[in-house]
């Protein structure tokens, strides 16, 4: 041993280069597809447009989207408002609830606004929650764990956890999937916007969908009203596009919907920055290790 | 005892200390046993290449050992509480920062890289790095009960945007204490001046001329600790002389 030279006794070039890419790498690992940007709706993606001027309350929607997704009744307190039940859930994708506005109450369908820049697939673990290549936000129940990030970062309060027990966090998340297995297998459109009656709710090609709706609004506010498109631009743009009669939030809906942009510090700066720790702290150590191995002998260590 | 070390001619006697409890030792090796699984479950669920090990059934049971790994986790430091709180205290109490952590600041690099002995001011029953790694560990127990528990409980209860934070803040203090704890395992088990921290840990004592090497203050006292201290840095100054 003491016959090393004194070169080696330093790190070697080709050591100090292997420690770098390791850095680099750990560095990587966690890394996101390229952009950080949000990716922009396109107008031959599928969407939904409502119009609650036309609505007529009926809910055929609401049963039309139970009865295809097999989704079991629930059970509401009688409160004595034209509401039941009172939101969505677990159980309950599609709802119409009863909403004060400017031009007094009227109805108003609630369901996934299957966002562009969709906040739930961005934090979502498993790849559960997904874009489907239709535009729509797709939910694959055997790929979730139930961990439930989609509920506290959807800036409409969509997804619910169907939970199985508290203690162990066995749960499934659920919400309104486009009814993406009527699309993917080519029977039809949403259920909900095939049963409306009165064309409140359509779907098509978004940007056919875009174009009536602004067709609509100029109709409705040479009518009088202060009519608007919600969800042209709204997250990335959305594929359940409404027509709104008074500000978003009088709907509960954000203006500017803010969860996804937090999402994205989380998911693609502050865990990239935490890779970048760990793979300057592993190559560090690394680094350390193979050096104090040569410069200080263990047998002169008391 | 009597030690043949390896490349020595003469075998050694090396006496030896107490440094920790029985439940010290105990609890240290249990935080262990359950920070490593924790961090792993954790892991699956913040790492995009580990997503399919996160999916379905497999997720859920990484999602159950983090809970129940985090249960035995959070108990501890109050079990260590209940049974030796004077303990628990007193080393509380060492792991503060004082002017000691400076000099171990300045002396770090050429003790630890190149073994120069002379550079190290004495230090107390716990250095700098030790401390560091005891107060990052004990900040970081706080703000994982803290965000974990109504991580776990909360869905539904606490307002989302709570929880949004919660999330971050359990990762950031994931980030932290995991750096953390790699330099301290490298520490433990291959620096060769710290060949004693893990047979105190398994055996509770440590030998007496390492403490007096390592933890001078402790060993000796502040005040002799320092004389023996100038009395090492001028031989190294003479010696380097010619
Ligand atoms: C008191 C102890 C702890 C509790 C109660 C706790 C609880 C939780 C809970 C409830 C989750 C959310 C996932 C789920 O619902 O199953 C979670 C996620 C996580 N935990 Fe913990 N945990 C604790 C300690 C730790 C420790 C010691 C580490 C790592 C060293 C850790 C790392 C993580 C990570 C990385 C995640 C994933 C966060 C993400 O998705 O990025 N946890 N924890
Ligand atoms: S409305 Fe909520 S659940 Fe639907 S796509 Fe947007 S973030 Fe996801």
């Amino acid at each position: 041993m003491n016959g090393k030279k004194s070169s080696e006794t330093h790190l070697s070039r080709r050591e100090f280069l292997g420690l770098s890419a390791l850095g680099l790498g750990i560095s990587l690992a966690g890394a996101r597809s390229a952009s950080a940007a949000p990716p922009a709706a396109s107008p031959y993606d599928v969407a939904i447009l409502y119009d609650p001027v036309k609505c007529v309350g009926c809910r055929a929607c609401q049963m039309a989207c139970k009865r295809w997704n097999k989704l079991p009744n629930e059970s509401t307190d009688p409160l004595g408002i034209y509401e039941s039940p009172r939101d969505l859930s677990a159980i309950t994708w599609n709802i119409i609830k009863l909403r004060r506005t400017a031009v007094g109450w009227h109805f108003f369908n609630y369901q996934c606004q299957h966002c562009t820049d969709a906040a739930c697939v961005e934090v979502c673990p498993t790849g559960a929650l997904s874009h489907d290549p239709m535009g729509f936000v797709a939910l694959d129940r055997e790929k979730c764990n139930g961990c439930g990030y989609c509920t506290q970062f959807c800036p409409y309060g969509v997804p619910h956890l169907q939970i199985a027990d508290i203690l162990t966090g066995a749960a499934k998340s659920a919400k309104c999937t486009f009814c993406q297995d009527r699309l993917r297998s080519g029977i039809g459109g949403p259920s909900c916007a095939e049963a409306c009656p009165v064309g409140a709710l359509t779907w098509g090609k978004r940007g056919d969908l875009l174009e009536k709706a602004r067709a609509r609004v100029a109709e409705l506010q040479a009518q009088g009203m202060n009519a608007r498109i919600y969800g042209e631009n709204e997250a990335g743009g959305l594929h359940r596009l409404s027509i709104l009669l008074d500000e978003p939030e009088q709907y509960g809906l954000p203006s500017v919907p803010k969860t996804p942009a937090f999402a994205r510090a989380w998911q693609r700066i502050i865990q990239p920055l935490g890779n970048v720790a760990f793979g300057a702290a592993l190559a560090g150590i690394l680094g350390v290790f193979l050096f104090v191995r040569r410069k200080i002998r263990m047998e002169e260590v008391r | 005892m009597t030690v043949q070390l390896k490349g020595r001619a003469e075998a050694i006697t090396i006496q030896w200390i107490p440094k920790y409890t029985t439940l010290e030792r105990a609890a240290h090796w249990l935080h262990t046993a359950t920070f490593v699984p924790l961090a792993i479950t954790g892991m699956i669920l913040y790492f995009p290449f580990l997503q399919p090990l996160a999916q379905g059934p497999a997720g859920m049971t990484f999602r159950l050992i983090h809970r129940v790994a985090a249960v035995i986790f959070g108990l501890l430091p109050i079990v260590y509480f209940i049974f030796q709180p004077r303990r628990l205290i007193l080393n509380i109490r060492e792991f503060l920062p004082n002017k000691d952590d400076i000099g171990w600041l300045k002396g770090a690099p050429a003790y630890y890289l190149l073994g120069r002995h002379e550079a190290m001011p004495p230090q107390g029953r716990f250095n700098a790095g030790e401390k560091m790694n005891g107060l990052i560990m004990i900040v970081a127990w706080f703000v994982f009960g803290l965000t974990g528990v109504p991580m776990w409980f909360g869905k539904g209860i606490i307002p989302p945007e709570l929880f949004r934070w919660l999330v971050v803040f359990h990762d950031l203090a994931m980030i932290v204490s995991v750096c953390m704890f790699l330099v301290h395992l490298y520490l433990a088990v291959a620096h060769p001046l710290m060949w004693a921290g893990l047979v105190s840990m398994r055996f509770g004592v440590t030998s007496a001329e390492y403490a007096a090497e390592h933890h001078a203050k402790w060993y000796y006292g502040p005040k002799r600790a320092m004389e023996i201290w100038e009395a090492k840095k001028r031989e190294a100054a003479q010696k380097g002389g010619h």
